[in-house]
């Protein structure tokens, strides 16, 4: 079953602590060069083009990566899905502690996106909008109560006077036809 | 182990499961290979709802 585990390992085998006081210095670097790059992106768009926090919630992922280090057997996809989820639970933590509700972003500076890719995403975020108004209406709800509203599903089902098993299976099959229709459009893979 | 811990993974992958469930479904992670694959291929949508997250922010 654990084919994949043994071929990652050798990603960071070279890693190997027994080789000396600065092991910890270059596994954190080699994995600020395997994700560092696309984790910020990924996170910017999250923490809606704030830089700054974007940089300190690459940083906070990776050092939990680091102290995770049974993780970093995981498969690459697995370990991807794996940083993105910590990063977004820090984000949602971050606006809850400074009590800040999702805000209006700064523009991106125009210089630093380029036109088609704006305009990919652009397209994307119509159908993606698109795609939640198809869903059924409990749905569109429980996503737009989390994770649109950086509510835990505690929180949302609170407001929402359901059970929190609700929400997660709710969320469960609103993401999955959600994901099945975006595929459909193809805008999902 | 129950239905109900596989469906955590949808709550799991937007990063909004409450944090005394985290360690619980990573436990279940870690044993359930079905729960890995649906991780994957779920752990794109929160970077398209962004998107959508971020043009209604823009026009509010
Ligand atoms: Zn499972």
């Amino acid at each position: 079953m654990w084919p994949v585990r043994r071929q990652l390992d050798s990603r960071f085998e070279r890693l190997d602590p027994e080789t000396g006081p600065d092991w910890d210095d270059r596994l954190i670097r080699e994995l600020y060069n395997e994700f560092g790059g696309p984790l910020l992106r990924q996170v910017r768009q999250t923490t809606g083009n704030d830089l700054q926090w974007a940089e300190d919630v690459v940083q906070e992922t990776l050092l939990r990566a680091w102290r995770n280090a049974a993780k970093l057997t995981w498969e690459r996809g697995l370990l991807w899905a794996w940083l993105l989820t910590v990063s977004r639970r820090i984000v949602i933590d971050g606006r809850r502690r400074r009590g800040v509700r999702p805000r209006e972003v700064e523009p991106p500076e125009a210089d630093s996106i380029a036109v088609p890719d704006d305009a990919d995403k652009t397209l994307a975020a119509i159908v993606v909008a698109d795609a939640l108004r198809g869903l059924s209406a409990d749905h569109r709800e429980v996503i737009e109560q989390t994770y649109l509203r950086d509510r835990t599903v505690n929180e949302a089902a609170a407001i929402l006077g359901i059970p929190p098993g609700t929400v997660k299976s709710r969320l469960y099959y609103a993401l999955r036809s959600l994901r099945g229709v975006l595929k459909e459009r193809g805008v999902a893979s | 182990m129950s239905e109900s811990s596989h469906l955590e993974v949808a709550a799991y992958a937007l990063g909004v499961l409450d944090d005394g469930d985290v360690e619980a479904f990573e436990r279940h992670l870690d044993a359930c290979e079905r729960c890995r694959q649906e991780l994957k291929t779920m752990s794109e949508l929160p970077g398209l709802l962004d998107g959508v997250k971020s043009s209604s922010e823009r026009a509010n």
